[in-house]
């Protein structure tokens, strides 16, 4: 009789779960297999409506596209994606601290004032910061300099300057997600650990290793892969900052998704370009369960 | 409390053909009215010039303009869906062979005669035309024009070729900067490469990267950019243009309301010649105008009204009105005979680039052209590379992305 009424549960809880699958089905699962269908036929505007199937060779094609300049962009995506996450985890971190500092005043404020940049269209903030604060003629930034005596400087004209300035810019943008995952898990700790450690007399950077940290890591450990999947595929910060055309700046970084979009994605030939896609969502594929398997064994 | 739901009930019923009857005959008319859809990326005014003429062909034809952002992915998404796709659509010409290509266009001489066409600009003609077929009924063009400060830049100080123009900045005679543009952009650039009588890709989808003139027009090209800021994208030209630190520009139309609104007396010049060839700066031209969608071509009930629409549009007041509108310039030949048009300096220089400007090219290939010539232009007037050593690369990965395209 239980096991029945367990089987009865269950089902109900499938039957309130179907909308939802659903609609993900459509949203997530469908386009993923639609892409991967196209990628095997001879899509493109020469054969727009009555493509057919051509089997792997868009995947053999596909391949020329992985050169050097792919692993470049590879190596930068890592790079891109590591550096953003130390910075975003330290930086919120400390700002989150700072926000649970006992009988701060005005703390709605400066949690409202943080918040900002979450609550404007990425597209907006990023074109802001290129015209507003990196402009050599205009920008915020050389207009401080001239003010010092010092010569303007071109900031998204190399490589190096424009990796700075667009990670810059994806810390202004990505903060805010952080700095409230961090302040909602640091308000879940218990206050009398604190108190303990206060009486043991733990410095705050003990309490922040040997407490705060382990206290939060679960909380945030899901936000924190979400993130670093977001940083992975990041395509608009860097695209908007140094590539977009007709107002490219002279960098030429690239991660993965701007350089296919830039050898791929233009040619308007679907098939090619759903491959590579399909080749990045493998990759990304291989990085999550890679991801999933380390954070496993690590709290086993 | 049944009584009174009866009661409101039968006036309702009561009503109904009341109201229905009260404007029978209107919507009779506009039951019998062909609907005709226009998709178009305009702005307020553009298409409110147009509606205005195509409202003359009511009540027989209603044509609906309908604003659509992205316009060029969505035909390419519904393109051939009679239940989703727009009859017609109003936009530049560089894309009609994409759509050609797909199959969702059919040649307007299907509904007029090329002797209709006989009094348009041969350059929108030549722009609408792709593989021998028309596919555009042109309606107004734009290009790029030489455009100066007079403060900074006296009538005779306007340079008439090149090497004037070169002479001009290095004098510093026009304040901070004597001339900029957007010297790293496809669009820009190409006038430069026209004027070396080089190009960016042919009739048949080969890429000119590599080629003598090309290479020559991007080498000649860099002492100008050296002399201009590094980043010049539209905002830094316009806001340095209307701030009076530069003295003459190449610029659109577009640009124009901006440069008279923030006080700058604007003067309009021909193309400086270069000098090395003795060949004007040719700039590209985009023409814009009506494309018919093959879905609506093959509907009979719409066969007819779209002929409709095409014939009134053959008038040459449509083109003065939409040029006063978008302050572009007319395809038709007659509506430069109206005094309106006659007394615009900036419309008549227009119609003078016509006889030079090249229209973009309209085969599909030039779709990554646009992405690789950005590319060539920033290795070599913002990284410093060879300017051979990057034609030859450019030109091989304009190549790899045409035969990847096909």
């Amino acid at each position: 009789m239980k096991h029945a009424n367990q089987k009865l549960s269950s089902f109900y809880a499938w039957l309130l779960a179907i909308p939802a699958l659903v609609l993900i089905g459509l949203i997530v699962v469908f386009p993923i297999f639609y892409t991967g269908y196209i990628s095997l036929t001879n899509m493109n505007i020469f054969n727009w409506f009555t493509f057919r199937i051509v089997g792997f060779r868009n995947y053999f094609n596909a391949l020329f596209l992985f050169d050097s300049g792919f692993l470049t962009a590879l190596f930068v995506t890592v790079l891109w994606t590591v550096l953003n996450m130390i910075f975003q985890l330290v930086i919120a971190f400390t700002m989150a601290s700072l926000l649970n500092i006992e009988k701060l005043k005005y703390r709605k404020v400066y949690k409202t004032l943080l918040m900002f940049p979450w609550a404007m269209p990425g597209y907006v903030s990023i074109l802001l910061w290129k015209n507003g604060m990196f402009n050599s003629q205009f920008g915020l930034l050389n207009q401080w300099l001239e003010r010092l005596g010092l010569e303007p400087v071109r900031w998204l004209a190399n490589d190096v300057s424009a990796f700075v300035s667009s990670m810059v810019v994806n810390l202004w943008l990505a903060l805010p997600f952080m700095i409230m995952i961090i302040d909602g898990a640091l308000q879940s700790i218990d206050r009398s650990y604190y108190e303990s450690a206060l009486i043991e007399g733990a410095s705050w950077l003990k309490r922040s290793i040997s407490l705060t940290i382990p206290a939060i890591k679960p909380i945030i450990g899901p936000a924190v892969i979400i993130t670093i999947f977001t940083t992975f595929k990041q395509f608009d910060v860097i695209y908007l900052l140094t590539q977009q055309v007709g107002s490219k700046t002279g960098a030429r970084i690239h991660t993965v998704l701007t350089y296919a979009y830039e050898n791929a994605f233009v040619t308007n030939n679907y098939g090619y370009s759903s491959a590579i896609s399909m080749i990045i969502f493998a990759l990304l594929l291989g990085f999550s369960l890679s991801a999933r398997y380390l954070s496993k064994g690590e709290n086993e | 409390m049944k009584r009174i739901i009866t009661i409101i009930t039968i006036f309702i019923i009561m009503l109904l053909p009341v109201g229905c009857g009260g404007s029978g005959s209107e919507s009779d008319e506009a039951n019998r009215a062909v609907k005709l859809t226009i998709w178009h990326d305009k702005e307020e005014g553009v298409a409110a010039a147009l509606k205005e003429e195509l409202d003359k062909l009511k009540p027989e034809i209603e044509v609906n303009l309908e604003r659509k952002s992205g316009l060029t992915e969505a035909l390419k998404l519904v393109g051939n869906d009679p239940k989703a796709a727009p009859d017609m659509y109003f936009f530049a010409h560089d894309k009609l062979g994409v759509y050609s290509e797909m199959g969702i266009l059919t040649p307007i001489t299907e509904f007029i005669s090329e002797d209709e066409l006989l009094n348009f600009l041969p350059m929108t003609i030549s722009a609408a035309t792709y593989r021998g077929e028309i596919y555009q009924l042109p309606i107004y063009f734009e290009t790029l024009l030489f455009m100066y400060n007079r403060a900074l830049m006296k009538d005779e100080q306007v340079p008439k070729t090149t090497e004037e123009l070169y002479q001009f900045m290095q004098s510093g005679a026009g304040g901070r900067f004597g001339f900029i543009e957007q010297h790293s952009t496809a669009y820009y650039s190409a006038g430069w490469i026209h004027g070396f009588g080089g190009g960016i890709i042919d009739l048949d989808g080969t890429a000119l990267l590599d080629n003598e003139e090309t290479i020559r027009a991007l080498g000649y090209r860099k002492k100008f950019v050296e002399m201009m800021p590094g980043e010049t994208e539209y905002a830094t030209v316009t806001v340095l243009f209307i701030e009076g630190r530069a003295a003459s520009t190449i610029g659109g139309p577009w640009l124009v309301p901006t440069i008279r609104q923030s006080g700058v007396d604007l003067g309009f010049a021909k193309m400086p010649v270069v000098s090395e060839t003795g060949l004007p700066i040719a700039p590209f031209s985009g023409i814009q105008g009506l494309h018919v969608l093959k879905v609506a071509a093959d509907n009979p009930v719409k066969n007819g009204a779209i002929k409709e629409v095409l014939t009134l549009l053959l008038n040459p007041d449509i083109g003065v009105a939409m040029a006063k509108a978008s302050g572009c310039a007319p395809a038709h030949l007659l509506s430069y005979e109206q005094d309106e048009i006659k007394n615009d300096e900036l419309v008549m220089m227009m119609r003078e680039m016509a006889e030079s400007a090249v229209p973009m090219p309209n085969i599909p290939e030039m779709d990554v052209m646009w992405v690789v010539l950005d590319n060539l232009l920033v290795d070599i007037n913002m990284r410093g590379v060879d300017v051979v050593e990057a034609c030859f690369e450019a030109q091989k990965r304009a190549e790899n992305l045409i035969r990847a395209m096909r």
